[in-house]
């Protein structure tokens, strides 16, 4: 009788630990999934900005049309990419184009000042920042996931959980990747 | 101050914050000892008395922290219309941190400070004076925000309430136990205990407990504060703006005119004259100290 009970309860135990393991891996799998719609979202927005921009631009700069048709294709590719790589490279090829058509703004002193402009600038740079930072929470969860799916006890479920490593968000940024050289 | 990463300074004020309310909880159990070794088991009845009647005044305004902080503080709720330049840095923190978003106030007040209230994440607010929004550029904006919103996500309402809740029924037992001796009552079965030793080691310790607990209350909020600090880095990754924020914050003399010592701790810096209050007592760590401890972390990047 005794022993029944105790073995029992060993039983009841062993059940709550595989099912708070098994339910950890699932929880962090979902949480990255959840944090790639999120950059998903954002990327979208940034490219619902575009057509904005480019026309506020080119109503002051008329004779840049080689920027403007890298920003649309980038803008074209990113809304076909699906897959992690696929997107953060759409992504970044993205930033790249934004970042030649801010350089021509540059150049141009009266679209700089016009509000419209300048209201588009701080919903872009906002957007960015939402990016970056839907990115790194994307990456942090990754991070979690994947150490969880190499690390001991959760590691023995992650094949009966079917739980598998995921990708990092990696960013091909040439400006990101190179730290700047500051000389004084 | 050696260089730290803002991972382990959360979990050292996190670990610290554990013993200090573990501090707490050994002194309430002292007092307890003490009230038992003095009055012996027929008084303990004010024990759940003052328990009962903290829990209901601190609980009360835990739950409802986000209403009542508005009118305490005469802080005004807004929507994304009325600044969405405002709106779009707090979602961005929201997105950095996966955190809800919050309820946005402003507090018509030329003094730059913030706050944030709200039982949990999704009754959260934060509130901003007109001044800290004047005073500050983005990246400043931006870890003032995430210093908010770490408050949020280490429920830090809820840290502060336990530690309310304890040190005020530590003053009011006291209080009353005080009375109780003045009116010579309780004493009842005195023949039962007769070192005198430890009624005058009881007797000291039921006059001290009030003072300690108020010392153990704040160096939680203190420690709260730096955790705050740590994980708005951990949302941002970007010290320096918090610092740079805590740096005009530290240049700047005006403080908000509300100098309520009730939600005193609630604000980014202490509005309270750093040199009335003494460092024990203090709600915030010195604001050198936590930019010397942010200058650390941005050595790291």
């Amino acid at each position: 009788m005794k022993t029944t009970l105790i073995l029992g309860g060993i039983a009841v135990l062993l059940i709550i630990f595989f099912v708070a393991q098994y339910n950890r891996l699932i929880r962090l799998n979902v949480a990255v999934s959840e944090a790639f719609s999120q950059i998903e979202v954002q990327l979208k927005r940034r490219s619902d900005l575009i057509p904005n921009l480019v026309e506020t631009v080119k109503g002051y700069a008329k004779h840049e049309q080689s920027t403007f048709d890298a920003v649309i294709s980038a803008r074209a590719k990113a809304t076909t990419a699906t897959t992690v790589a696929d997107v953060s490279a759409a992504d970044g090829a993205m930033t790249q184009a934004l970042r030649g058509l801010l350089a021509v703004a540059e150049a141009y002193p009266d679209l700089k000042a016009s509000a419209n402009f300048m209201s588009l600038q701080e919903e872009l740079s906002t957007t960015e920042n939402k990016v970056a930072f839907a990115r790194q929470f994307y990456n942090d969860n990754v991070r979690l996931l994947n150490t969880a799916v190499k690390t001991i006890p959760t590691n023995f479920f992650a094949g009966f959980a079917k739980v598998t490593e995921r990708e990092f968000y990696e960013v091909d940024d040439a400006a990101n990747r190179n730290a700047p050289n500051v000389s004084f | 101050m050696a260089t730290v990463s803002f991972r382990a300074a959360q979990s050292a004020n996190k670990r610290k914050t554990f013993l200090l309310l573990g501090a707490m909880g050994a002194l309430t159990w002292l007092v307890l000892l003490a009230i038992f070794t003095y009055l012996g088991t027929s008084s303990a009845a004010i024990v759940p008395f003052a328990v009962g009647l903290t829990l209901i005044s601190v609980w009360g305004s835990y739950y409802g922290s986000d209403k009542l902080v508005l009118t305490m503080t005469g802080a005004k709720q807004i929507q994304e219309s009325d600044n969405p330049k405002l709106f779009g840095l707090i979602q961005e923190v929201t997105i950095a941190s996966g955190l809800p978003m919050p309820k946005v106030a402003i507090v018509q007040d030329s003094a730059p400070n913030a706050f944030a209230t709200g039982r949990n994440p999704d009754h959260a607010l934060i509130a901003f004076t007109t001044g800290i929004l004047d005073a500050m550029d983005r990246d400043q904006l931006q870890g003032v925000i995430a210093h908010e919103m770490a408050h949020v996500g280490n429920r830090d309402t809820l840290v502060s309430a336990v530690a309310a809740t304890t040190a005020g029924a530590i003053a009011l037992i006291s209080d009353m136990l005080m009375r109780i001796m003045w009116f010579g009552g309780g004493r009842r079965d005195r023949d039962n205990n007769g070192n005198p030793l430890m009624l005058v080691a009881s007797l000291i310790v039921l006059i001290l407990a009030p003072i300690a607990a108020m010392m153990l209350k704040s160096a939680i909020s203190r420690k709260r504060e730096s955790l705050a600090d740590a994980t708005a880095v951990a949302f941002t990754r970007n010290p320096a703006g918090l610092r740079s924020a805590l740096e005009v914050l530290a240049a700047d003399s005006t403080v908000v005119h509300q100098k309520s010592t009730a939600v005193a701790h609630i604000w980014i810096e202490s509005p309270l004259d750093g040199s009335s209050v003494s460092k024990m007592f203090a709600s915030h760590p010195p604001i050198q100290e936590r930019i010397a401890t942010l200058r650390a972390m941005e050595s790291l990047n």
